[in-house]
C-alpha cells in the first residue's frame, strides 16, 4: 500500500469535489474545485495519532506534535499553566540537560521543600494584603525576613543544580544538527511544538520529542515564571491596547474559560507549584491526547517504524482527557466597555456565535468575505464613502468549544468610535434585510477557491494548519472547508446575519485616545504648556466645559486670579489657559438660555 | 516538472541492497532499530545538497531586462514579482519627501487610465488575483499571484496598472488620510518609538533610510508628483523580474516581452547605487520617556558595508554574531539574560553587512523597568567577553554546524531560488557567492571570531537607547545588583518627546 508514496515526483495535490452547479454567473476557471492535501494517517497502540504529508522536493521535514490542551482546560488558580508548560518542555529530560541526573533530582526535591515553606509565607503575605497591611503580596520589597532567608537557601541550591546542568541542551542538540525554527505556541485549545530538521535527520526529532514526553524534568521551574511574566509584560501590559483586550475578553465570556488570558492572571503566574504542574501533565500530555505531524521529505514506512519505536514507548492511557464542560451562559443584556489608551480611537463589537465545524460557521465565514477586503462592504462604506475609518474588518473565530464574531474599526479624522459602531449596525442591517447579490457572492467564493490552493504553497504553513485543525478537533477540515464554504447560499448568509447579531448577544468596546497623549485636537494654548502640566489642565478644562453654572465658574475664576501669585513659577503657565477657558465658558452660559433647570 | 536540488548520498552497499527504497530509509534501517542512549549516537546518511546553478533560470528580455523563471507545477498558481530600482533614495530636489512610498501605494489603489479605481479593484477581486505594489527606500515592487486559469487576464490587469496607473484623486485623498492616521499612532507603541529613534541616532535625520515623513510633507504631495515619479522611474529598464509556479517558461517569457515592449513614455534608469548616509553616531546613553511597565533597549553602533563580496571577515562575523546573540537559546545573550536570570522574554543581537550603507550592530532586549540596568550590565559584560576571550570549541562547532546545515533552506522552493538570484542581481552580488558560502563558514576559527569581534565591536562607541519610564528604570533592581549610573557615568541625554505629526519637540 505504500509503493505509490515513495516516489520522488512532486505530489499533484489531488483535485476533488466538482461542484455540480455553481451559480449562473461565471466562476474563475480552474478555481471551482477545492484543493485536497493527501494526508496519510496512522495510530499507535497507545493512542497517539500521526498525520504525514510527503513533499519530496524539500530538503527538510517540518515536524510537530500537538497536545490537545490549552488555557480553556485550566481553572482559577492555575490560569496560564498550559502556556507555562510549553516553556517547561524545553528544560530537558533525564538525559538532556544534566551531567548527573541522580543529584539533579535530589536537588529538585530539596528545592520543592523550600518552595513549600515559601508558599506558607505566601499565604501570610496574601493575608496581610487582604488586611490592607501591604499593597502587593508579591512585592520583593515587602518580603518577610523568613522569605528572604528561604529564597537565599533556594538560590544556593539552584546554584548547585546549575553547576550540574547542561544549559539549554535541548536547543543545542537540535541547533548543531541543523534543526531550525524550533518553537511552540499555546492558545485556548491547544499547545503545538514544531521544528524544521534536515531530511536525513528525521530520527533525531523522534528521539528528542519522545524523550521529552517520556522523561521530562521541569528544571528552572521557578525562574521560568519570571520569563513568562516578562512575556506577559511584553505582549499584554506594554502594548497600546493589550490590557484592554484582556479586559474585553473577560467581559465578553461570562461562564466559559475563554474569559481568562492564555498567559494567565499575574497572581496565578506567581503561584504555580510543581505538584500542580505534574498533575496537569499526567492528564493532558498522555499519548492519547497527542498528534504527531510531519510535512516534508521522508519515507512513510520509515516514519511509521520510527513512530512506533520511539513514541510507542509512551504509556497507554485509556481514559480520554476531560472535556471542557462549562457552556457559555445565554447573554441577557448588551455589555459595554469604554477605555482610554495611547491608541487610535477604535471600536470592537463582538457576538457569541458558533464553535469549530458548526454547520453555520461556513456561512459566517462567507459573511466576513462579503464585509472584508478592498472591495468588501466595510472598506467601501466606512473608509471610501463615509471617510470615517482608516480600517474596518470582521472575523469569525471558531474555537473548539465556542466561537465569536467580531467587528473592528479604527477612526479617522474627527470621527468617533460611536460613529463607527453605528456604521457597523447599518451594514449589518443591510445583510439582515437583503440577500447578497449573486455576483458579490461569487466573488467571495472565487477567492475562497483560490485561497484553498494558496494556503498549501508553503510547507511550514501547511504544517501549522494541520497542528491547528487537529488541535481544534479535526484536521480533515483542511480538506473540506473550501467545499462546505462554496455550498453557502445568499439565504444562508442572510439567515445567520439575523440569527446571531442581536445587541443582547454582543459586547462593545470603545477606545478613546488618552487625554494626556499628544493629539492633533490639542489647542495651541494647551500644546504650549509643559507636558507634565497638561493632564491636570486638561482635566480642569473638561470640568469647565461640563459646568452649567456661570456663578460657579465666576467664583472659580476669582479664586484662580487671587491665588495666582502664590503659585510656584513652574505652574504659572496654566493660569492664562484656565482663565481663557473660564471666561469663554462663562460668556457661553450667559448668552444661552438656562438649560436643564440649572440656574 | 518540479526541479529537485536534493540528492541523498548513501553508502554503495546499502544502495545496492535497497535500490528501490528511499535512501534515508535505507540508512535508518541500517541503524537496526535500537534506541541509542544519547542523540549524538544516532547515525545519519549524508545529505548532499548542491546549490542549484543560476543559469538555467536566467533569461533576458529585449533591452537586457533580467527575468528569473522557475517552473513548479505542484499547484495551479503563478507568482510574478517585479523589483525596481526606485525608492526614497531618489527623493530630494524635484522629488518631494514621501513621493516614492506614496507612488508605490497608489499605483495599486488608484485605478488605471482605462478603468476607474472601483472597476479595477472589482475586476481583480473577482478573478481572485492578488496584486500589490509598494515603494520602499532602495527598492519598489509589484506582485501578482493568481490561479493558472486566469493568468492571461491577471497579467493583462497587472501590466495595465503598471503602465498606465490612474492615480485617482479621491483614492489619493483616502490614502493620504489613512497615512495621517498612522502618523498619529507614532508614539503609542514603544517599539515604534525605539525603531525610529534608533535609526536617527545611527544614521541621522537626513538620510533617506531613516527619514520619517511629517504631516506637512504628506499634505504637500500632489497627484502630479506621483505621475511624474512613476513616469520617470517605474520603467522596464529599472526592473528585475521573477516568475514562479505553474507556467511554461517560453510561454511566459513571450507574454512578458510583449507587455514590456509596449511600455509608453520615456524615463531614465535610476542613478545607482543609492547615496550613502553622511553621519557619524555619537556614543552615549539616550532615553525617551514612555509610561510602560517594561522598557525596551537597543545598544550598539553602525555595522559593516559590503566592499568586497569575498571579504574574509564576513563569515567570521556571521559566526561571531551567532554565538553572541543571534543563535537563539544557544547564544550567550539569551542564555544569560533570559535563561539564567529570567530578566527578559526576548534578548539577542543583530549584526548586518549591507550593500549600500554601513549595516548595524545592536544588542536588544525588553525587561521590567527595575531590571533594565541589570540586563544591560550583563549585555556589556558579554560584549567585553567576546572580544577578550576566544569562543569555546563547542560554541564554535554548534554555530558553524547550524549555519551550514540550515543553508539549504534558503533554496527550499523554486520561488525561493529565483528570489535569491534576483536579489543577487539587485545588490550586485555574484551568484558564486552561494557556492562558496558553506566552505567559508566551515573554515572559521576561534581566532577569526575574536579578531572580528575586536575589530568590529566597539565598547567605546556604543549608542545606548532606552524607551521607558526613567524614574523606575534609573534606580535599578531591588537587590541593588545594578543601576543606570553604571553607564556613561549616569549621564543621560533625554530625547525630546515629539509631536507625532510634526515630529517637532513638544514644548
Amino acid at each position: 500500500m505504500n509503493e505509490h508514496r515513495t516516489n520522488h515526483v512532486a505530489p499533484r495535490l489531488l483535485v476533488a469535489v466538482t461542484l455540480a452547479v455553481l451559480l449562473a454567473l461565471p466562476a474563475v476557471a480552474g478555481a471551482e474545485q477545492g484543493a485536497q492535501v493527501p494526508v496519510s494517517t496512522f495510530k499507535l497502540d497507545n493512542g497517539m495519532e500521526f498525520l504525514a504529508v510527503q513533499r519530496p522536493e524539500l530538503s527538510t521535514v517540518y515536524a510537530a506534535w500537538v497536545a490537545h490542551v490549552g488555557s480553556s482546560n485550566e481553572r482559577p488558580g492555575i490560569t496560564g499553566i498550559s502556556h507555562f508548560f510549553e516553556h517547561m518542555m524545553f528544560k530537558g529530560t533525564h538525559t538532556i540537560g544534566t551531567t548527573n541526573i541522580t543529584r539533579d533530582l535530589e536537588i529538585m526535591d530539596e528545592l520543592e521543600k523550600i518552595q513549600e515553606q515559601i508558599r506558607a509565607e505566601d499565604r501570610k503575605q496574601r493575608e496581610r494584603y487582604r488586611l490592607g497591611e501591604i499593597d502587593n503580596p508579591f512585592d520583593p520589597e515587602q518580603r518577610t525576613p523568613k522569605m528572604v532567608e528561604l529564597e537565599a537557601r533556594f538560590n544556593e541550591l539552584m546554584e548547585e543544580q546549575r553547576s550540574l546542568m547542561v544549559k539549554d541542551e535541548f536547543d543545542k542538540v537540535y541547533t548543531e544538527a541543523g534543526g531550525s525554527g524550533m518553537n511552540a505556541f499555546t492558545n485556548e485549545d491547544m499547545t503545538g511544538y514544531f521544528v524544521n530538521v534536515p531530511a536525513n535527520k528525521l530520527e533525531l526529532w523522534f528521539w528528542m520529542e519522545s524523550d521529552r514526553l517520556l522523561n521530562p524534568v521541569f528544571r528552572e521551574f521557578y525562574t521560568e515564571r519570571d520569563v513568562v511574566y516578562e512575556e506577559r509584560r511584553l505582549r499584554t501590559e506594554s502594548t497600546p491596547t493589550g490590557k484592554f483586550d484582556e479586559l474585553f475578553e473577560s467581559m465578553f465570556w461570562q461562564s466559559h474559560p475563554y474569559g481568562w488570558p492564555v498567559v494567565g492572571w499575574p497572581s496565578d503566574l506567581e503561584s504555580y507549584s510543581m505538584a500542580q504542574a505534574k498533575a496537569y501533565y499526567d492528564t493532558y500530555y498522555a499519548a492519547n491526547n497527542l498528534t504527531g505531524i510531519l510535512v516534508g521529505n521522508f519515507d512513510l514506512d520509515q516514519a511509521k517504524a520510527l513512530a512506533e519505536r520511539y513514541f510507542g514507548r509512551l504509556p497507554q492511557r485509556t481514559a480520554p482527557a476531560p472535556d471542557v464542560v462549562t457552556l457559555e451562559m445565554q447573554q441577557l443584556a448588551e455589555k459595554r466597555m469604554v477605555a482610554e489608551c495611547d491608541c487610535q480611537p477604535q471600536v470592537q463589537v463582538a457576538y457569541h456565535t458558533v464553535p469549530f465545524r458548526h454547520k453555520d460557521s461556513y456561512a459566517l465565514d462567507v459573511m466576513t468575505g462579503i464585509l472584508n477586503g478592498n472591495t468588501g462592504r466595510l472598506y467601501k462604506s466606512l473608509v471610501l464613502d463615509q471617510g470615517i475609518a482608516s480600517s474596518a474588518s470582521t472575523n469569525q473565530n471558531s474555537r473548539k468549544w465556542a466561537g465569536a464574531f467580531t467587528f473592528n474599526a479604527e477612526a479617522k479624522g474627527d470621527a468617533t468610535p460611536e460613529q463607527l459602531e453605528q456604521a457597523w449596525y447599518a451594514e449589518l442591517k443591510r445583510l439582515q434585510d437583503e440577500p447578497v447579490p449573486a455576483e458579490e457572492l461569487q466573488k467571495v467564493k472565487n477567492n475562497i477557491a483560490a485561497d484553498a490552493f494558496r494556503r498549501l504553497e508553503n510547507p511550514f504553513f501547511l504544517c501549522l494548519q494541520l497542528i491547528f485543525y487537529d488541535g481544534l478537533g479535526d484536521w480533515h477540515y483542511l480538506n473540506y472547508w473550501a467545499d462546505k464554504t462554496l455550498e453557502v447560499t445568499a439565504e444562508d448568509v442572510q439567515r445567520v446575519a439575523k440569527e446571531y447579531f442581536d445587541p443582547t448577544n454582543s459586547a462593545v468596546g470603545l477606545y478613546r485616545r488618552s487625554a494626556d497623549a499628544p493629539a492633533e485636537e490639542m489647542s495651541p494654548e494647551l500644546a504650549a504648556l509643559p507636558a507634565q502640566l497638561r493632564p491636570m489642565v486638561q482635566a480642569q478644562l473638561k470640568q469647565i466645559q461640563a459646568s452649567q453654572s456661570a456663578d460657579e465658574l465666576e467664583s472659580a475664576l476669582n479664586q484662580l486670579l487671587s491665588q495666582k501669585d502664590q503659585m510656584p513659577p513652574q505652574v504659572q503657565p496654566i493660569v492664562p489657559v484656565l482663565e481663557k477657558a473660564l471666561r469663554e465658558r462663562i460668556e457661553e452660559l450667559s448668552a444661552a438660555p438656562a438649560a436643564g433647570g440649572e440656574s | 516538472m518540479s526541479r529537485r536540488f536534493l540528492a541523498v548520498r548513501h553508502g554503495l552497499a546499502v544502495a545496492l541492497i535497497l535500490a528501490a527504497a528511499s535512501p534515508v530509509l535505507a540508512a535508518a534501517k541500517a541503524s537496526n532499530g535500537a534506541i541509542p542512549q544519547r542523540p549524538e549516537q544516532l547515525r545519519y546518511p549524508a545529505l548532499d545538497f548542491e546549490v542549484p546553478p543560476a543559469a538555467p533560470f536566467y533569461h533576458e528580455l529585449a533591452g537586457g531586462i533580467p527575468v528569473y523563471v522557475a517552473e513548479d507545477h505542484t499547484l495551479p498558481l503563478v507568482t510574478v514579482s517585479i523589483t525596481l530600482r526606485a525608492g526614497s533614495f531618489l527623493e530630494g530636489g524635484e522629488v518631494g519627501p514621501g513621493v516614492a512610498a506614496l507612488t508605490g501605494t497608489m499605483i495599486r489603489q488608484g485605478g488605471t487610465a482605462q478603468r476607474s479605481a472601483e472597476e479595477f479593484d472589482e475586476k481583480v477581486d473577482f478573478l481572485a488575483a492578488d496584486i500589490n505594489t509598494t515603494g520602499g527606500d532602495i527598492s519598489s515592487g509589484a506582485n501578482l499571484n493568481c490561479i493558472t486559469g486566469v493568468l492571461d487576464e491577471g497579467l493583462g490587469l497587472f501590466f495595465e496598472m503598471l503602465k498606465t496607473p490612474g492615480f485617482d484623486g479621491g483614492r489619493l485623498d483616502v490614502a493620504k488620510s489613512n497615512l495621517l492616521e498612522g502618523m498619529k499612532q507614532r508614539n503609542d507603541d514603544a517599539g515604534q518609538i525605539l525603531d525610529r529613534e534608533w535609526q536617527w541616532l545611527l544614521y541621522g535625520h537626513d538620510y533617506f533610510g531613516s527619514k520619517q515623513l511629517t504631516a506637512d510633507e504628506l499634505a504637500a504631495i500632489g497627484r502630479d508628483d506621483l505621475i511624474a515619479f512613476h513616469d520617470r522611474y517605474w520603467r522596464p529598464e529599472n526592473m528585475i523580474i521573477t516568475v514562479s509556479g505553474d507556467v511554461d517558461t517560453k510561454d511566459v517569457l513571450a507574454k512578458l516581452g510583449k507587455q514590456l515592449a509596449s511600455w509608453p513614455g520615456n524615463g531614465t534608469a535610476a542613478a545607482w547605487p543609492p547615496p550613502e548616509p553622511d553621519f557619524k553616531p555619537t556614543a552615549g546613553l539616550y532615553h525617551y520617556e514612555k509610561d510602560i511597565p517594561q522598557a525596551k533597549v537597543f545598544i550598539g553602533h553602525q555595522g559593516l558595508e559590503w566592499q568586497d563580496w569575498d571579504d574574509p571577515d564576513a563569515a567570521p562575523l556571521q559566526v561571531m554574531n551567532e554565538i553572541f546573540g543571534a543563535g537563539g537559546f544557544t547564544s550567550r545573550l539569551v542564555k544569560r539574560i533570559r535563561s539564567d536570570e529570567g530578566l527578559a522574554y526576548s534578548a539577542g543581537s543583530v549584526f548586518t553587512i549591507e550593500p549600500f550603507r554601513p549595516g548595524q550592530f545592536y544588542m536588544l532586549f525588553q525587561s521590567k523597568n527595575s531590571t533594565v540596568a541589570l540586563a544591560s550590565k550583563i549585555a556589556l559584560e558579554e560584549l567585553a567577553r567576546i572580544r577578550d576571550e576566544p569562543v569555546s570549541d563547542e560554541e564554535l562547532k554548534i554555530a558553524k554546524q547550524s549555519l551550514v546545515e540550515t543553508f539549504p533552506r534558503r533554496f527550499e522552493s523554486p520561488r525561493a531560488v529565483v528570489r535569491v538570484y534576483a536579489q543577487d542581481t539587485f545588490q550586485g552580488r555574484p551568484h558564486e557567492y552561494w557556492q562558496k558560502w558553506r566552505d567559508r563558514i566551515r573554515a572559521v576559527t576561534a581566532e577569526d571570531v575574536q579578531r572580528v569581534a575586536k575589530r568590529y565591536l566597539d565598547p567605546d562607541g556604543l549608542v545606548f537607547l532606552v524607551v521607558g519610564p526613567w524614574e523606575q528604570i534609573a534606580p535599578g533592581d531591588a537587590d541593588h545588583r545594578a543601576d543606570m549610573n553604571l553607564f556613561f557615568g549616569g549621564k543621560v541625554t533625554d530625547l525630546p518627546q515629539l509631536d507625532p505629526l510634526s515630529l517637532e519637540p513638544v514644548p
